[in-house]
């Protein structure tokens, strides 16, 4: 009996004493970057890591002064004496609950001055709950669920589209098709997985197809980790929509492709989003992604346009020995918006920082994405100018199709079917 | 279980100020919210042990309990703004009824079907939930922000308040364990766990003790369901009614010793700390290693001390005396 | 809309087979030694990505490393029996159920670790395509997979009601007891029933590799389902969860089909939980 007792004080006298306080250095500037680093889709999360550490480099003047980036000619904050920027990481595991923990502890314990990241929706609403009760701004380049910014928080801005943007952007595609083509689209299939992504765009998709005009055929949910979706694509071919629109993760992306495929469902195009562009996908499914449609921010055929594109997607290559993919583009711009705003305020302090934040201009020329530029809006804190675009996988590459102004190919419509593909 | 000896009852005060003052001494956040996390899952595990460690239900379905409690709560603030007080009441009391009515049908089952039947449960309700637009579906509930105070049940600035709150819940978890397992009730349950049909014979409602000790765990479960709504102020199904949940439930009861009042506290003690350390210094890598840590633990513990911690530590206790 | 019908039924059965052909070894082991091996989906796991391996750096095509997958997880069975699961057989109850979960997370953890999270799909093997019936379309390696389902399972059948290895097993499934009094070495049994349980589920992940994409975490779902079919069909019956699983597969079809396909998981567990209901025992317990 002594001896547990002992042992029982020994323990919680043992936890008392586990933490030491954290080690702070000069002339940096420490911002939190929340991922899910480990976990179902780590690989997700460290490739956004990936964006966000080549252009930390970038802002820090590693890659000398030839990138028309915010700080890259200068390297380091200039108006804080040349301060460099650090992301300390942490990982959520993909669960909300360590979103907020963790943003806590990284501001609290690890004195960060703002958060980006979280990847995942439901991470980052919790996140940002945090920094908003913590008064810490939140810059959010890779969440896309239209309810982070009809939250009107304070602290929280977004630089990237959001999905109601993206299933407006299916929506005005097919109108501008019809034109293109001279003919009529009528009905369209509405299939979603059901997590907080998935019913969002489920959501969005039937409002604007009410607002464009087109029937929804068929409006069917699934679970992301089904071991079989035949019974879904049998409800699609019953229902003989004209257009496929389609909101995934990768393993459902890849599932439902291929039993597209061993099914024979034909639409007559298949318009996606998030798990199709991911870059497992197409290594993955190979030729039978071909002529399928991803909304996206991002593509590397960008360059042709916008020679920026082309420089930054080098210097990741060069880095990382890979292509850049949409998640490490997409997260790749927050950094350089929080550092131009410290640069502006000259401080980190958050008010400063947050007012800084609503001063935003950057350029069209600035930013790698095909947009007039950053600014947000003074209410939702949205970036006004953040707009989506489709590409089309062709070659086995993503070409940007849409809008037709910056396309750099032509789209292949209507969707060719799956007969003589290898 | 014997009267309480006045050197369990000192080393119990000890460790409760310890505990008392730990919020006072230790001001960093993260420990705290460790240590928030460590008497969550602590509760829930005196819960399942009252259910699991005494009457011998297996259940691993107990995310469910949690989540129909985080729910009610949130529902009721978020539709009708009903003081999360009030809600947390609801939550126990929907849960408990849910419990007695899926509980009644599988009060004849045993061992293995019980469990499998507990996840099938578990499972039916998250996929209800997922596409329940009344309860928002899969886009989960974003508690509003009120004011910070102790009525409100929520603090935007410290974490301190949870913590006692978190403690104080768990202390009534512990003491209404403790008087389950020192009562009548508690021995009829044992009689049900040694042997279903023996009980039987002996005269005990084992129907009626099984739908008992159910409906207590599943109370107490949603109790620290609405704890984990006010806590993180969001809720969805993927977060509060996963598997995941139910089997860490089991798995830290198992480990610190199922059917023993204190077995639980010590499972969580150990295996929170180890899993939120973990991630934090391993899981930025993407490794897993983290997990694999974990697993491999789980694993030799139930092959070599089967009885968990609280059975290690009572038999060195007894070898020294 | 009748071709449709026929499709979704096929479809059913088609997936149904593959349940079968994973629930056959869970339903061995438990049998024989009343364990519910929690692991089993991380085993299909296993198998999956020892089929893709085999592919990818000797350019095997799973079908020939079926084989392989079998004798590779039968080992590594066997030796998971006698290093850990045979020294809780005796402890209690509890331990026995968490012991298999303690090791499902550690392999799945392991292969995160070896092999990265990132999902993995075999291209085009010889098994590729479709056969077409008119409206019908039929995967050929779903089929193929079916019916290699349907050997493997009768394969498994005549073991055990014709060799003598095979009748001892079942002996002691019976009665553990009798078994051990008729001279039966329960121990050797026992740590054979778990390794032909997991060669089992090895040869299911060849054939799923075919046509499923392949990550660490892929074995939950399967196994979650596997666990239901199992008891749905009845504790160590063979029969019973191979009819149980081509049952799961169709109700998950056709409910999918003409239900919402959000609830197909939810209506085979509601299925299992109305059939131990009314018949604890399952479908062809005793």
């Amino acid at each position: 009996m002594k001896a547990k007792s002992w042992i029982t004080i020994c323990l919680s006298m043992s936890l008392l004493l586990m933490f030491s306080a954290p080690v702070l250095a000069q002339g940096v500037i420490k911002i939190g970057g929340v991922y899910p680093l480990s976990g179902n889709i780590a690989s997700t999360g460290l490739d956004c890591k990936r964006g966000v550490d080549l252009a930390v480099d970038i802002i820090n003047g590693k890659y000398g002064k030839d990138l028309d980036l915010p700080m890259a000619k200068t390297g380091g904050l200039p108006n804080l004496g040349g301060a460099k920027l650090e992301v300390v990481y942490a990982d959520t595991k993909g669960e909300p609950k360590n979103g907020m923990s963790e943003t806590e502890r990284l501001i609290t314990q690890e004195k960060v001055v703002a958060i980006i990241g979280a990847y995942q929706s439901s991470v980052t609403k919790t996140a940002s709950q945090a920094t908003e009760r913590l008064k810490v701004p939140y810059v959010c380049s890779d969440s896309s669920s239209p309810t982070l910014t009809e939250r009107n928080f304070k602290y929280f801005f977004r630089v990237s589209p959001h999905d109601a943007i993206f299933a407006r952007d299916w929506f005005q595609f097919l109108k501008d098709v019809e034109k293109k083509t001279g003919k009529k689209i009528a009905t369209v299939a509405i299939l979603y997985e059901n997590t907080e992504f998935g019913s969002n765009v489920g959501k969005y998709a039937r409002k604007y197809a009410e607002e464009f005009g087109y029937k929804v055929v068929a409006d069917i949910s699934y679970a992301a980790n089904a071991t079989d979706v035949t019974s879904e694509v049998g409800n699609l071919i019953k229902s003989k929509p004209d257009v496929l629109m389609h909101a995934s993760y990768i393993t459902d992306a890849i599932l439902f492709t291929k039993t597209f495929k061993e099914m024979g469902f034909a639409p007559k195009g298949i318009l996606t989003m998030a798990g199709y562009i991911e870059p497992g996908y197409l290594p993955a499914v190979k030729a039978d992604g071909s002529n399928i449609i991803v909304r996206s921010t991002f593509a590397l055929d960008l360059g042709k346009k916008k020679p920026l594109v082309t420089k930054v997607s080098q210097l990741f290559k060069k880095k990382y020995g890979i292509d850049m993919s949409e998640n490490a583009a997409r997260s790749f711009m927050a950094p350089f918006v929080l550092a131009d705003a410290f640069n502006r305020a000259k401080s980190t302090n958050s008010e400063a920082v947050v007012k800084a934040l609503l001063e935003t201009n950057i350029p069209g020329s600035q930013v790698i994405y095909p947009w007039k530029g950053i600014k947000f809006d003074p209410q939702s804190h949205q970036n006004i100018y953040a707009q989506g675009g489709l590409v089309q996988v062709q070659n086995q590459q993503y070409v940007t199709v849409w809008p037709f102004a910056s396309a750099a190919k032509d789209v292949v419509w209507p969707f060719p079917g799956w007969k003589g593909r290898k | 279980m014997k009267n309480l000896s006045p050197k369990t009852i000192t080393v119990g005060l000890v460790v409760l100020a310890l505990l008392l003052i730990f919020p006072m001494v230790v001001t960093q956040i993260f420990p705290l919210q460790i240590m928030i996390l460590v008497f969550m899952y602590a509760m829930l595990g005196v819960a399942w042990n009252i259910m699991g460690g005494y009457a011998g239900m297996f259940s691993f379905g107990q995310a469910a309990f949690f989540g129909i409690g985080a729910y009610t709560s949130s529902f009721l603030l978020m539709t009708f703004h009903v003081n999360p007080w009030i809600g947390l009441i609801a939550g126990g009391v929907v849960a408990a009824l849910v419990a007695a009515a899926i509980g009644y049908p599988c009060s004849n089952l045993r061992g293995h079907y019980f469990a499998i039947a507990s996840i099938a449960f578990a499972e039916i309700v998250r996929v209800h939930f997922n596409n329940w637009t009344l309860m928002n579906a899969a886009e989960g509930i974003s508690l509003p922000m009120l004011d910070e105070s102790f009525v409100n049940f929520m603090f935007h600035t410290s974490k301190v308040p949870y913590y006692y709150i978190m403690l104080a819940f768990l202390i009534l978890a512990l003491i209404v364990c403790y008087f389950v397992a020192t009562s009548k009730m508690g021995y009829y349950f044992r009689a049900i766990k040694e042997s279903h049909d023996v009980a039987e014979v002996l005269g005990v409602n084992v129907v009626r003790y099984r739908l008992v000790a159910i409906m207590i765990s599943a109370f107490l479960s949603a109790m620290a369901g609405t704890f984990y709504a006010q806590y993180v102020l969001y809720i969805d199904p993927e977060s509060v009614m996963l598997l995941a949940i139910s089997v860490q439930i089991v798995l830290l009861s198992m480990l610190g010793g199922a059917g023993s009042v204190m077995g639980p506290v010590i499972g969580a003690a150990v295996l929170i700390p180890i899993a939120e350390v973990t991630r934090v210094w391993l899981g930025h890598r993407g490794t897993g290693v983290d997990m694999l840590i974990y697993g491999f633990l789980i694993t030799i513990i139930s092959v070599y001390q089967p009885q968990g911690v609280w059975g290690l530590l009572s038999r060195i206790g007894n070898r020294i005396k | 809309m009748p071709e449709q019908l026929l499709q979704q039924i096929v479809n059913g059965l088609l997936i149904g087979f593959m349940y079968s052909l994973i629930a056959i070894g869970l339903t061995l082991i438990w049998g024989v030694m009343n364990i519910v091996n929690f692991a089993h989906g991380e085993f299909l796991m296993i198998g999956m990505f020892t089929s893709f391996w085999l592919f990818t750096m000797y350019g095997l095509d799973p079908l020939f490393s079926i084989p392989i997958c079998f004798l590779l997880l039968f080992l590594m069975g066997m030796f998971i029996y006698r290093f850990i699961v045979s020294k809780v057989m005796k402890g209690p109850m509890l331990a026995q159920l968490v012991v298999t979960f303690g090791i499902g997370i550690f392999l799945s953890n392991l292969a995160v670790y070896l092999w990265t999270p990132d999902f993995r799909l075999i291209p085009p093997t010889i098994l590729q395509g479709t056969w077409e019936f008119g409206e019908l379309n039929l995967s050929i390696p779903k089929t193929v997979a079916s019916i290699g389902s349907i050997i493997t399972s009768l394969c498994l059948f005549l073991f055990l009601r014709k060799s003598k290895t095979g009748k001892a097993i079942l002996a002691t499934e019976m009665d553990r007891e009798a078994a051990l009094l008729m001279g039966i070495n329960t121990e050797r049994i026992n740590s054979l029933s778990f390794g032909i349980g997991a060669a089992l589920v090895g040869v299911a992940g060849a054939f799923l590799s075919t046509y499923y994409y392949i990550y660490p975490q892929v074995g939950g779902l399967f196994g979650l389902i596997a666990f239901s079919i199992v008891a749905l069909g009845g504790f160590g019956s063979i029969e019973g969860a191979f009819i149980a699983g081509i049952l799961v597969g169709l109700a998950q079809t056709l409910g999918g089909f003409f239900f919402d396909p959000a609830y197909k998981y939810a209506i085979v567990f509601m299925i299992y939980l109305i059939t131990i209901w009314i018949r604890p025992q399952g479908l062809l317990g005793w």
